[in-house]
């Protein structure tokens, strides 16, 4: 019998104009927008392979372990056309570097700041295919769910189906089967859809990773789509009237599509206050102080050091050379001061981390928290659970940042190993000692110790350098996407326990 | 009759549930919004005083030599306002700190509590609710306004009558802006109440005429929503198909196209990189020293011997050399400045055929807040800093013992004394102070977006007009 209402239900929703309608939507905006989001998705990934080959051309270029500065990049999310979440407002480079001078322009460690290039785009909200399931499918769902009930009474239908021996819980399982059926016929389409034109884009392939990721996505969206189905039910269940039913049901969508997301904001803004930006300066600056103050007073216990013809390393920035000849006094000087230098970077690199840091966590609270209101949403709970499938969430931004940081900790250990902890002079210059003395003696024997060391300083072999590699595996997304998908599916089966126990004592006269 | 179905209209609607479901949404929105930015309007103002005057006590500092007055690094921070509250324009997300001296200006910069890490939220404003709660309301309301009296066999009865359907559609509008009005009002009053009883000084200081027509724009805007509802109302045979049709039309209009803004603006803008920003500055810089390696400013205009009497030096053509390359950076940074607002204005431009955008947009303009204020907040600094060459130009006309160059070279200008190094007076020295425009220049700047909404009312009433002459009422 359950079937059979289900049928019944199916059959009668598809031939209803607000399905016609809700459908043709979607599929024309998936239609349109898609490729638009995967041209843009294309466009950043060619920015993204342009900056490694020119990062990797200039590794190929370091002469001198000092200039060794690689930046990592953050790869942009294929998913990300599914569900952009922060993937765009998030730093997406990091630079390594240790062997700089103290370089007062920039933190030796992790810029965990926002990467937008225009503040001015921030006025616009995002736009992605999740935007078009958390907006017009899920008034599709509540559309198609207001009157499952109110319109048979109001129709008569259902004091007729019941005065036969059909259980009110078979009506309302054949009603939720029919629902989950009609709004998989256009979340299908529109995943389908979106799919294909997915993959026109020459750029865009999608590894079987993804396909389970993206299976995972269309689950979570047919779980978010019951969930405001049920809403729709219970006061459909609630009600003798469909249009009071629908009334209800609209107002509590405004409130879970567009009020809790914003003031869920707006509360955790308030009660959970972040550092100021100039405040976070400060802390910078002074830090900087310090590490001028100590480096100046550790500096003068060093050897004096002598003359010396620099040039530039590959990744360029200010104090980032290394040597092509000198006397042997500077070498003397490199001897101890290249580990003075390097101890010191990474100590203030971690105290400048740690104010970085501590800005950021206080943000993250605040993220947190207004996250953890907007709870009460199911919009906001799918939104979620699709920012951690797509691998475009914070966490995953927390994860990349936490792998680099790690790297340039292996890039450190690389550089000791090569140097002899620092010792060799192939630290920061290949001269040889018979250049070195011919610099020191001038005139025209410096020139030609200068040619001769040019001649000779050749790239370095970095054949074996340790290569940074973060990928977000499937399940670390399905784990961050537990909680959320968890009181999805608990919003799901409580709406539906009341509507069963509203629809047990309906009156259906 | 127009005024009996008029008042039949509105009882029926304060009676009903969406209109108490409306009362109580509108009220509790008006309430929380004005809460917070009570809260946040005195948290910014502190740190805006506190900030302006730490600037200012710093620039006093300087007046001590006429020299040193250009090359003090000023930070002008946007002040904020109490009509934000109308349309905050998304100022909180919006760079507002500008740093500069007498030659150049930086690009803006975000600063106080932002966090980027947040979700993107509307902003909680007067603009928001009525934009978006209310026109919903609307189309709660309107939905079943014909097809609901077809359905229900009335509006046979009253065209049975000597009423004219031009009558009856006139007296529905009324009716069903008469009965938005109550919520409206109610949480503008309420919001009102809220702000006075705060003891928010700048209340006093607030330009009623803008709320005025900020009040006014959103009963144009809203009366759109009632065109269109009555429209729809009018094309379908029952009030759950109208309503479907309303609610994808209020989705497509209010959520949808907005949020295609960014995507616009990406596929078809490009503000340059940080690094091609960089870039760009290095070449335009490369560009002036190449000219002046070439000799373009004179043979000693390398010399930067300290004595500007060294037969090396040639004060004049290094001034030449310097006011160039300023120039050269400035004229890079302006572009990027620019095309960083062209891009969001192209993005804006688009989404203009979504009445909440024109609407919003016109609030903001009337509230002085938003991107065409950091626009003008840029021209006015950029004009500022004109004004505080000329003050330091004509100031130094009466020291005989200067050269009366002015460049951006801090240790030139001060040990060649091209500028004079007197003090001067600081009462006298030009302060930058935001000009907000006037009610007729903000209005001038408004009076297209409002012909807009004027246009986008005239379509859709002479839609329903038709479609309601045309109503098969059987």
């Amino acid at each position: 019998m359950i079937w059979k209402i289900a049928k019944k239900e199916f059959l009668l929703n598809m031939m209803t104009f607000k399905f016609a309608v809700g459908t043709i939507l979607c599929v024309v905006l998936v239609a349109v927008f898609v490729p638009v989001l995967a041209d843009d998705y294309q466009q950043r990934l060619q920015r993204y392979s342009q900056q490694v080959t020119d990062n990797e051309a200039k590794l190929r270029q370091v002469k001198a372990y000092r200039v060794l500065t690689p930046t990592i990049y953050r790869r942009p999310q294929v998913l990300s056309v599914f569900s952009q979440s922060k993937e765009k407002s998030l730093a997406d480079s990091a630079k390594i570097g240790f062997g700089a001078r103290p370089d007062f322009d920039k933190i030796p460690e992790i810029n965990a700041g926002p990467s937008e290039v225009n503040p001015y785009l921030s006025i616009f909200p995002g736009f992605d295919f999740l935007l078009i399931f958390k907006i017009a499918m899920s008034a599709l769902a509540l559309l198609v769910a207001y009157d499952v009930i109110s319109r048979e009474k109001e129709q008569r239908t259902l004091s007729l189906m019941l005065s036969n021996r059909v259980p009110r819980a078979h009506v309302l399982l054949g009603k939720l089967l029919a629902g989950a059926l009609t709004l998989a016929v256009p979340a299908t389409v529109a995943f389908i859809v979106g799919l294909l034109l997915l993959q026109l884009f020459p750029l865009i392939s999608l590894e079987a990773s993804d396909w389970v990721r993206i299976s995972m996505m269309y689950i979570t969206s047919l779980i978010f789509l019951m969930a405001m189905y049920n809403v729709g039910l219970l006061f459909s269940s609630l009600t003798g009237s469909s249009s009071f039913a629908m009334i209800l049901g609209l107002f509590l969508w405004v409130l879970f599509i567009i009020i809790v997301p914003d003031g869920s904001v707006y509360l955790a803004r308030e009660l959970q206050p972040v550092g100021t930006v100039e405040a976070r300066d400060e802390q910078m600056t002074s830090v900087k102080k310090e590490f001028l103050q100590e480096w100046r007073e550790k500096r003068s216990t060093l050897p004096r050091g002598g003359g010396a013809n620099t040039e530039e390393g590959p990744f360029g920035g200010r104090g980032h050379w290394y040597i092509i000849v000198c006397d042997p006094a500077e070498v003397e000087y490199w001897e101890k001061g290249a580990s003075l230098e390097v101890s010191l970077n990474v100590k203030y690199a971690r105290k400048f981390w740690e104010v970085e840091h501590g800005y950021l966590e206080g943000l993250l609270r605040q993220t947190r928290l207004a996250r953890n209101i907007a709870r009460i949403s199911p919009a906001c709970l799918y939104d979620n659970a699709m920012g951690s499938l797509a691998g475009t969430d914070l966490a995953d931004f927390q994860a990349w940042t936490a792998a680099t940081r790690t790297y340039r900790e292996t890039m450190l250990r690389y550089i000791r190993n090569k140097t002899d902890d620092l010792r060799d002079p192939s630290y920061i210059t290949q001269c040889t000692e018979a250049e070195r003395i011919a610099w020191a003696k001038g005139d025209e024997s410096r020139d030609e110790a200068g040619e001769s060391a040019a001649k000779h300083t050749s790239p370095l072999n970095l054949e074996d350098l340790p290569l940074f590699a973060y990928t977000m595996g499937i399940t670390q997304g399905l784990q961050r996407a537990t909680v959320d998908l968890a009181i999805l599916l608990a919003f799901n089966v409580l709406m539906f326990s009341l509507s069963f126990v509203a629809f047990l004592k309906y009156d259906v006269r | 009759m127009f005024f009996q179905i008029v008042r039949k209209e509105i009882l029926e609607s304060l009676l009903s549930v969406r209109f108490a479901l409306s009362i109580l949404f509108t009220i509790i929105l008006f309430a929380a919004s004005t809460f917070f930015f009570v809260e946040r309007y005195r948290e910014q103002s502190e740190d805006y005083w506190r900030r302006h005057n730490e600037n200012l006590s710093g620039f006093r500092e300087q007046t001590d030599q006429l020299c040193n007055i250009a090359f003090y690094e000023q930070h002008i921070y946007r002040k904020p306002k109490v009509l934000s509250l109308c349309a905050s324009g998304a100022e909180q997300r919006l760079p507002g700190h500008f740093t500069f001296d007498g030659f150049d200006i930086g690009l803006p910069q975000i600063v106080g509590q932002s966090n980027f890490t947040l979700p993107r939220f509307g902003d909680l404003d007067w603009a928001w609710i009525i934009s978006l709660v209310l026109s919903f309301t609307v189309f709660v309301f309107a939905y079943d306004c014909v097809c609901g009296e077809r359905e229900k066999g009335t509006l046979r009865l009253i065209l049975a009558g000597a009423t004219p359907r031009a009558t009856l559609l006139l007296a529905k509008y009324a009716g069903l802006i008469l009965t938005l009005a109550i919520p409206l009002f109610l949480g503008l009053f309420i919001s009102m109440i809220i702000l006075i009883a705060s003891g928010t000084e700048s209340v006093g200081f607030i330009r009623w005429e803008s709320v005025v027509v900020v009040v006014l724009t959103s009963f144009l805007y809203l009366s759109i929503f009632v065109f269109l509802g009555i429209f729809v109302s009018a094309r379908t045979s029952n009030s759950s198909n109208s309503m479907a049709a309303l609610l994808f039309i209020w989705v497509v209009l209010l959520l949808l196209i907005p949020s295609l803004g960014r995507v616009i603006s990406d596929r078809f803008y490009h503000a340059a990189t940080t690094e091609e920003f960089e870039r760009a500055k290095s070449q335009a810089r490369k560009s002036i020293d190449d000219r002046f390696y070439a000799g373009a400013y004179g043979s000693k205009a390398s010399g930067t011997a300290p004595n500007r009497d060294d037969p090396d030096v040639d004060p004049p053509g290094r001034a030449r050399y310097t006011v160039d390359e300023t120039a050269a950076i400035n004229r890079v940074v302006d572009a990027q400045y620019n095309r960083m607002l062209a891009q969001a204005e192209a993005g804006r431009a688009f989404i203009y055929i979504s009445p909440a955008v024109v609407y919003r947009r016109i609030c903001e303009v009337m509230a002085g807040t938003g991107i065409d204020r950091s626009k003008s907040l840029y021209r006015q600094i950029k004009r500022y800093q004109q004004n505080l060459r000329e003050y330091i130009l004509s100031e130094d006309q009466g020291d005989l013992g200067s050269l009366h160059l002015l460049f951006d070279d801090k240790a030139r200008v001060t040990g060649w004394t091209t500028i004079s190094h007197k003090s001067v007076n600081f009462d006298t020295v030009p302060k930058f102070q935001e000009r907000d425009l006037g009610l007729g220049e903000s209005l001038r700047l408004a009076v297209w977006d409002i012909g807009v909404l004027a246009l986008f009312n005239l379509v859709f009433f002479a839609a329903a007009f038709v479609s309601f002459l045309r109503y098969d009422v059987r």
